[in-house]
C-alpha cells in the first residue's frame, strides 16, 4: 500500500470517528442538561461551555456563548476547523485519495453522508433541528463502521483505518471525561451533591453509550470511581480506553508484521502503554485524574506521530 | 403508434436532413429497435422521470462526477445520462472495429517512423512541417525505442454517422483518451434504471475492458521484469476525471499514484509504500506529456517525477501512452490519415475521413475564406471542443473575426464541410419526452505488444441542447449506453 494513501486511511478513520463523539457528544449533554437534577448542571452556561470546551479546548474570553453560536461552530460553520461538517468534508477528501482501495460501498455511503451535511438547513439546525442533526450525524457514521467491517478486505487497508478509528476513539472518550470531569467538579454545591455522585457522571455515560451497559455491569447507580474504572479499564466496554489500545495494539501488529519491535517503534510504544494498563488500578487514576488524562492524551499523540513517522513518510 | 407512444414520443420532431438512428425514412421505428420501442411503450412519461431521477442520484451518490469551475467556486456535476440507449448490429460493428484498430496501427508506425527515420516525410507522402511545427513533437522522443515498440496503446477514436447513413471519423484521441469509465457506469445504471429491458437483446459486456487493459499493460513490460508491477498515476484528487482514474485502478486492482508518491533513483522508478520503496515497472500515466518529469519538460511541474523521463529512455520503465504522441492526434495529421493507412499498412482505409481544408495551403484558405458559412473551422491542436467556429451559425461580424484570426496563423486552422451527426431518441427534463438530439461515438482501442483489443461498446455523446453539434461534456453534452449486438 501507498505511503500516502495509508496516510488518507487513517486520517479518514479518524474523522470519521471524531464526528461521531461531536454529534454525540452535542446531542446528550444538551439534552440531558434540560432536567438535570441540580441547578447548575441545568444552567445554559455551564452546557455550551462544556460543548465548546469538548470540541476545541478552552473556550476563548471573547466568544459570545450563545446557544445559536455554540451549536453553528460545532455542527456547520465551514470556518471553524473542528466542526462536524469539516470533519466529514476532510473524511470524505481523505477517501478521495484513497477512492482505489475502498469499496464502492463505503465510499458511497460517505459520500451521501457528505452531501447530508452539506446541505442541511443551517438556520433550521440552529433553531430547531439539533436533535435531527445529530442524531443523523451517528446514525451515518455506525453505518460507516459497518461498510467498514463489512466490505472491506481484513488486511492492512482495514487495519489502517482501525488504527486511524481507534485512536481517535480513545483520544474523544479521553476528551469527554475530561470534559465532564470539569462539569462535575463545577456543579458541585447545590442540595449538597458531592463530586463522586453527581448526576454528570450519568450524563458522560450517555455520552459515550455506555449507560446502559454500565447499570448492567455493575448494577448501581454510577460514580465518579465506577465510571471512569468503566470507561477507561474495563477491558469489553466497546467505547473504553482499554478496548481502544487492545484494538490498536492487534491493528499495529498486523501492520509491523515484528515480533521484537525496536525500543523507539510504533508497536513498541503501543505494546507498552497495552500493558501498562492491564496493570493499572481506578484507585490510582482518581488520585490524581487530571495527570492521568495528561498523561494519556500525550501517549496518544506520541503513538500517532510514530505511526506517521514509520508508515506515512512519502 | 399506440397512444402511449405519441406521449413519450410527442416532441420528436423528424427532420430528412440528418440521419436518424431510430426511424427510417418513413417514420418507422427501425428493426433493432423495435422490441425496445415496444417495452418502451409500456411506460408513462411520469414513469421516466421517475427513472431519471433515480439514475441521477445513482451516478451522484456514488461520486461519479466531475467539477465545472466558475468564477467562484468547484460545483460537483454528474455527466447526464440518458435512458435510452444506442444500439448497433453485429455488422455495422465488425467494420467500426477493424476500422479503429487499422487506425490505431497505421498511428502507431507513423508515430514510430518519425521518431526515427521519417521516411514517410523522405518519401514526400506527408509535408515536413506538419511535424516540425507542431507543438506536441517531443524531440526527447526522437531515437527511443518504447518497450515492444509500441506509443498509442490506448486510443480513442471519435466517429460520427453523417446524413449519408456512412461512418466518418472526426478525430483519433491517442494522449489521454478519456471517458471509458462511463461505459461501465452507463450499462450499470440502464440495467438498473430499466429493469427487465436489457435481457431482450444480447449484447457483449463491457466490463472486460480493465482486464484487458492490465493485459495490454503487462504485454509492455520493460525487459528482464518477469511479473511486471503495473500502476495508474493520476494529477490527483481535483482533476476533472479523478472518478475515471481511480475506477481504472480499482477494476484493474493496481496501485492509483501521485507524482509525489513515486521517485527515481539510478534511472529506475519506485514508489513509497508503507514497508518501503517498491519497483515500478508500468505506468499507465493520466498526466500530459509536460507534466511528466520537470527535469525534462516544464520545470514547475508539481504533478510529474524528476527523472522519469531518463528512467523510460534507459527502458526500465514503460510509460502508457508514450510521450510525444500528441503529434498524431493533431487535426492536421488527421487529414493525411487515408495516406498514412495505405504507406505503412497497404490497404485501403476501412473507415472514412471528413474532408478537409488546411488554411495553411492557399487553395484552400480561398476555399475556406469564401465559404467559411458552409464549414466548421477548429484549431489543430485545441482539446475538449474548445475554439471551434459552426460557420452556418455566425453572424457576419463573427464571420469578419473567424477570417481574421485565420489569416493570422494559418497552420493553426483547418475546415471541414458541417458534417450532420445523426439524431438519436434522447429524454428531455424539461418536456418530459423523447426528443431527437445529436449524437457521436466514441470507440476505445488497446494496442499491445501482441495484443490488441476494440471494446464492443463505447461512448455514445449526446448534446442535450437543441440542434447543437458539440457533444462534449464540458459543453453540456451528455451520455447514452451504447449496446454492440453478438448477432
Amino acid at each position: 500500500m501507498l505511503a500516502r494513501v495509508a496516510n488518507n486511511l487513517f486520517w479518514m478513520g479518524r474523522y470519521i470517528e471524531r464526528a461521531e463523539h461531536l454529534a454525540r457528544y452535542l446531542n446528550v449533554n444538551y439534552f440531558s442538561s434540560l432536567d438535570a437534577p441540580n441547578e447548575k448542571s441545568q444552567s445554559r452556561e455551564l452546557v455550551l461551555h462544556s460543548l465548546l470546551f469538548m470540541a476545541n479546548g478552552p473556550v476563548p474570553k471573547d466568544y459570545e456563548l450563545t446557544e445559536q453560536n455554540v451549536f453553528f461552530d460545532i455542527g456547520l460553520n465551514k470556518d471553524v476547523p473542528y466542526s462536524i461538517i469539516n470533519c466529514v468534508k476532510y473524511a470524505r477528501e481523505n477517501a478521495n485519495g484513497a477512492r482505489d482501495l475502498i469499496s464502492t460501498e463505503l465510499y458511497e455511503s460517505l459520500n451521501k453522508f457528505y452531501h447530508f451535511v452539506l446541505n442541511y438547513d443551517a438556520d433550521f439546525f440552529v433553531k430547531k433541528g439539533l436533535y435531527d442533526f445529530s442524531t443523523q450525524v451517528a446514525e451515518s457514521t455506525a453505518v460507516l463502521r459497518g461498510k467498514i467491517r463489512g466490505t472491506l478486505l481484513h488486511d492492512e487497508v482495514y487495519a489502517i483505518i482501525m488504527l486511524g478509528v481507534n485512536i481517535e476513539r480513545a483520544t474523544q472518550v479521553v476528551r469527554i471525561i475530561q470534559s465532564k470531569y470539569y462539569d462535575a467538579l463545577k456543579s458541585q454545591g447545590s442540595y449538597g451533591d458531592k463530586f463522586s455522585k453527581s448526576y454528570e457522571w450519568v450524563t458522560l455515560l450517555k455520552c459515550i453509550e455506555s449507560y446502559d451497559m454500565m447499570r448492567r455491569y455493575y448494577k448501581k447507580t454510577p460514580t465518579s470511581i465506577s465510571t471512569l474504572e468503566f470507561l477507561i479499564l474495563n477491558r469489553d466496554c466497546p467505547r473504553s480506553v482499554m478496548n481502544s489500545l487492545v484494538q490498536v495494539n492487534n491493528h499495529i501488529n498486523l501492520i509491523s508484521r515484528d515480533k521484537h519491535p525496536e525500543h523507539n517503534s510504533a508497536a513498541f510504544l503501543i505494546g507498552k502503554t497495552h500493558a501498562e494498563y492491564c496493570y493499572k488500578t481506578v484507585d490510582k487514576i482518581e488520585e490524581d485524574v487530571e495527570l492521568f488524562i495528561e498523561e494519556i492524551q500525550d501517549t496518544l499523540i506520541e503513538i500517532a506521530k510514530k505511526i506517521e513517522n514509520e508508515y506515512f513518510k512519502y | 403508434m399506440s397512444e402511449t407512444q405519441n406521449s413519450i414520443f410527442a416532441s420528436y420532431e423528424k427532420d430528412s436532413k440528418f440521419y436518424d438512428e431510430i426511424f427510417d425514412e418513413k417514420g418507422n421505428v427501425k428493426k433493432v429497435y423495435q422490441t425496445l420501442f415496444d417495452l418502451y411503450s409500456g411506460h408513462s412519461s411520469q414513469d421516466f422521470a421517475k427513472l431519471n431521477e433515480k439514475a441521477k442520484a445513482s451516478f451522484f451518490n456514488q461520486g461519479i462526477t466531475f467539477q465545472v469551475y466558475n468564477d467562484k467556486e468547484a460545483k460537483e456535476k454528474i455527466f447526464p445520462f440518458d435512458l435510452f440507449p444506442r444500439i448497433i448490429g453485429q455488422k455495422e460493428w465488425d467494420v467500426i472495429e477493424r476500422g479503429v484498430l487499422q487506425r490505431s496501427k497505421a498511428l502507431n508506425h507513423f508515430i514510430w517512423d518519425i521518431y526515427h527515420d521519417k521516411k514517410i516525410i523522405k518519401q514526400g507522402i506527408v509535408p515536413l512541417d506538419l511535424i516540425s511545427s507542431s507543438e506536441n513533437y517531443l524531440h526527447q522522443m526522437i531515437g527511443i525505442d518504447p518497450p515492444g515498440g509500441i506509443y498509442n496503446h490506448v486510443s480513442g477514436t471519435d466517429l460520427i454517422k453523417h446524413s449519408d447513413g456512412k461512418y466518418y471519423v472526426l478525430e483519433d484521441n491517442i494522449r489521454c483518451p478519456s471517458g471509458v469509465s462511463y461505459v461501465v457506469c452507463n450499462r450499470t445504471a440502464l440495467k438498473r434504471a430499466l429493469f427487465g429491458v436489457f435481457n431482450h437483446y444480447n449484447a457483449h459486456s463491457v466490463t472486460d475492458y480493465a482486464q484487458n487493459l492490465l493485459e495490454m499493460m503487462e504485454s509492455v513490460k520493460p525487459r528482464g521484469v518477469d511479473e511486471p508491477n503495473c500502476v495508474v498515476i493520476t494529477p490527483g484528487v481535483y482533476n476533472s476525471a479523478y472518478y475515471e482514474h481511480s475506477y481504472l485502478a480499482k477494476a484493474m486492482g493496481v496501485e492509483l499514484v501521485e507524482g509525489r508518491d513515486l521517485f527515481v533513483e539510478n534511472d529506475f522508478v519506485y514508489m513509497q509504500t508503507i514497508r518501503g520503496p517498491q519497483r515500478v515497472d508500468v505506468i499507465y500515466r493520466r498526466v500530459d506529456d509536460q507534466f511528466l518529469d520537470p527535469l525534462e519538460f516544464k520545470p514547475e511541474s508539481m504533478l510529474g517525477v524528476p527523472g522519469l523521463f531518463s528512467a523510460y529512455k534507459n527502458g526500465n520503465v514503460c510509460l502508457v501512452n508514450a510521450p510525444g504522441t500528441g503529434v498524431a492526434d493533431d487535426k492536421a495529421v488527421y487529414t493525411y490519415m487515408p495516406q498514412i493507412i495505405k504507406y505503412y499498412l497497404g490497404e485501403e482505409p476501412i473507415l472514412n475521413n471528413v474532408q478537409t481544408y488546411h488554411c495553411s495551403r492557399p487553395d484552400d484558405m480561398k476555399f475556406v475564406l469564401e465559404n467559411i458559412d458552409k464549414l466548421v473551422i477548429k484549431p489543430v491542436d485545441e482539446a475538449g471542443g474548445y475554439g471551434i467556429s459552426i460557420g452556418n451559425t455566425l453572424t457576419k461580424d463573427e464571420i469578419q473575426k473567424v477570417k481574421k484570426t485565420i489569416m493570422a496563423s494559418p497552420r493553426k486552422y483547418i475546415a471541414q464541410p458541417i458534417m450532420s451527426l445523426s439524431v438519436h431518441a434522447t429524454y428531455i427534463e424539461e418536456s418530459e419526452s423523447f426528443e431527437s438530439r445529436h449524437v457521436d461515438l466514441r470507440t476505445y482501442c488497446l494496442l499491445g505488444a501482441n495484443k490488441d483489443f476494440v471494446l464492443k461498446g463505447g461512448l455514445t455523446r449526446v448534446a442535450l441542447k437543441k440542434g447543437n453539434l458539440i457533444v462534449n461534456s464540458s459543453q453540456g453534452g451528455g451520455s447514452k449506453d451504447t449496446w454492440v449486438l453478438k448477432s
